[in-house]
């Protein structure tokens, strides 16, 4: 029902807005959407922070932008190969890393990210600081990707298919695993859950769906440089988990979208926006420290209900 | 005690500890200790503060290595195997400081713990298939027998944390008891418990054992360990001072010396 209700918002927003300007905007949201379910998975579920995480971004955007601008492989090979190195390259990361916690995990996790934008910026195949260029549009079979409207939709068929996964993964055993790894990782292995394997493959999956985000990205703009994958998108990923709420399938959705729109829209400030940015940041977080999904929802239902009934608030 | 006499016909202990030995920086944590848990049992360990006692329950449920000696499950070498893989085989614990999952509710916590006994990964929970679908059905079914079992049915969809300190423990208990275990280790179980609840803990281990579950308890509460152990293992400073029934356990010189003191006279003796 959630569902059919986000599938038609999509499609009319599609074919009501004629502006490509704001179409490609929502294309932003879709793509970053993928981002922050993403890390949601790994960090609002299963607790593990990761401050790397354009490097995966990164890897799936110049791997498929690679293949098919120097080697004019066709994009779906590229998918498959960006989702392929990003899978080998997570699991290689995670083994070591993933042994560490908290700050360590949040260093570890940091210099990944570093040594990731490094590369993207010395390697000669990726175009070094002056960008990747020519890396062409989407097509499925015979029908174009270019129009903003098509890459829209396309783009939001993925990030609706990937949440729907995301949320059955959520309500299942691996799922519930997961969280209870968040919640104490001692108890968990005394539930006879392999805390260590399970890290491991969250992460992996986590890093897949920034890849697949790195993929449409890529051949939406058609030109990448080292600049999109650097630490600061890893922070805005970081912050667009928990602004739209961790361990929220639905927030994720939310907190992309502020994280994309916020800033657009602050233009009107000119040399003052990221001022405004961080103060907006700051009372969002002071104000509705749930995130915002859990929080518009826990004043709405305090709303609804009668002013000396805040048990739910006390709760927080 | 028909479990007890059973098991003296038939001498299959469920857990060997074979010479164990532990320190932790110089300090000799547990030092050659030896002993068997009987199948069907209640077995308590007790002793002084820092007598080893959670160390052993630690090592027996492969927190960390022993030094040296080992564990025997069954006819299962417990050296080398992880904890997690341990729970598979047929180990549960609970915890001195209970470790619920706070963020879910009282029935998830029962569900997280039937991991061992469910099978869905990444993709077939995401496929969502029949077969995951009667899985799950299933654990639940199975998870609200295990609260009705520990009186805690009617807290189901409460969240964990929310419950009265001694509810927790049972839950933790109904938790372990999902990874269907053959023997259940209880950390200190009537610790902050008031005498109510004591009670009730008793009668619940009782029926815990009867359903066919070992049991060995680390406790300091001597009513309850006189109660319903069958028997009673003494540690003092790593090693063993004394085993035996918990009759002839109070009796003994030297554990009276050490732990108990002269004033404890046991219930039943």
């Amino acid at each position: 029902m959630r569902y059919l209700f986000f599938i038609a918002a999509v499609l009319a927003a599609g074919f009501l807005i004629s502006s490509p300007y704001k179409l490609q905007l929502l294309t932003f949201i879709g793509i970053n959407t993928l981002l922050a379910l993403g890390l949601n998975m790994l960090m609002g579920y299963a607790g593990q922070i990761s401050l790397g995480h354009a490097a995966f971004y990164g890897l799936g955007a110049y791997t498929s932008g690679i293949l098919t601008a120097h080697y004019h492989w066709s994009p779906w090979l590229g998918l498959a190969a960006a989702v392929v190195l990003a899978v080998a390259a997570a699991f290689f990361i995670a083994l070591p890393l993933l042994q560490l916690s908290g700050f360590y995990l949040g260093m570890g996790t940091l210099g990944f990210g570093m040594i990731m934008f490094v590369v993207f910026r010395q390697m000669s195949l990726t175009g070094g600081d002056s960008g990747l260029v020519g890396i062409p549009g989407l097509s499925i079979g015979p029908l174009s990707l270019d129009s903003p409207r098509n890459y829209l939709f396309f783009v939001w068929a993925v990030a609706i298919i990937s949440i729907f996964l995301c949320e059955r993964l959520i309500n299942s055993r691996i799922g519930r695993a997961l969280r209870a790894i968040h919640d104490s990782e001692r108890a968990a292995s005394s539930m006879g859950i392999d805390t260590g394997k399970l890290k491991v493959h969250i992460f992996v999956l986590s890093a897949m769906l920034a890849a697949v985000a790195g993929f449409l990205y890529a051949h939406l703009v058609s030109f990448i440089s080292p600049s999109s994958f650097d630490f600061l998108v890893s922070v805005r990923m970081v912050t667009m988990v928990v602004i739209g709420g961790m361990a929220s399938v639905w927030g994720s959705l939310l907190g992309a979208a502020v994280l994309t729109i916020l800033p657009e829209s602050l233009t009107v400030f000119s040399e003052y926006e990221m001022i405004v940015y961080g103060l907006v940041l700051i009372v969002i977080m002071i104000l509705l420290p749930q995130g915002l999904f859990r929080g518009v929802l826990d004043i709405y239902e305090r709303a609804g209900s009668k002013p000396g009934n805040a048990s739910s608030r006390c709760q927080g | 005690m028909n479990a007890l006499e059973a098991s003296q016909e038939t001498p299959l202990p469920v857990v060997r500890v074979e010479g164990v030995c532990k320190s932790f920086g110089g300090i000799q944590a547990l030092n050659d200790v030896t002993f068997d848990v009987p199948a069907g049992s209640i077995f308590s360990l007790i002793g002084p503060n820092g007598a080893g006692k959670t160390t052993l329950l630690n090592l027996v449920t492969g927190s960390f290595p022993a030094d040296s000696g080992q564990v025997v499950f069954g006819e299962t070498m417990l050296n080398g195997r992880k904890a997690h893989e341990r729970v598979a085989l047929g180990i549960a614990r609970t915890f001195q400081n209970i470790e619920l999952f706070g963020s879910m509710s009282v029935l998830e916590n029962v569900l997280v713990g039937q991991h061992v006994k469910t099978r869905c990964g990444f993709l077939g929970a995401m496929a969502r298939l029949p077969r995951t679908i009667g899985e799950e059905r299933e654990a639940r079914n199975r998870a609200l027998e295990l609260l009705d079992f520990v009186g805690l049915l009617d807290s189901a969809s409460q969240r964990s944390t929310d419950l009265p300190f001694g509810w927790q423990r049972f839950l933790e208990i109904a938790r372990a008891l999902a990874t269907g275990p053959r023997i259940l280790l209880l950390d200190e179980p009537a610790s902050g418990l008031n005498a109510v609840e004591t009670a009730s803990l008793a009668e619940l281990l009782e029926k815990i054992r009867k359903s066919g579950v070992t049991l060995l308890l680390v406790e300091h509460d001597m009513n309850l360990v006189m109660k319903v152990s069958d028997r009673v293992l003494v540690l003092n400073h790593g090693m063993k001072l004394a085993e035996g029934s918990p009759c002839e356990v109070q009796a003994n010189e030297a554990v009276i010396a050490a732990y108990l003191g002269r004033d404890k006279a046991g219930p039943g003796c």
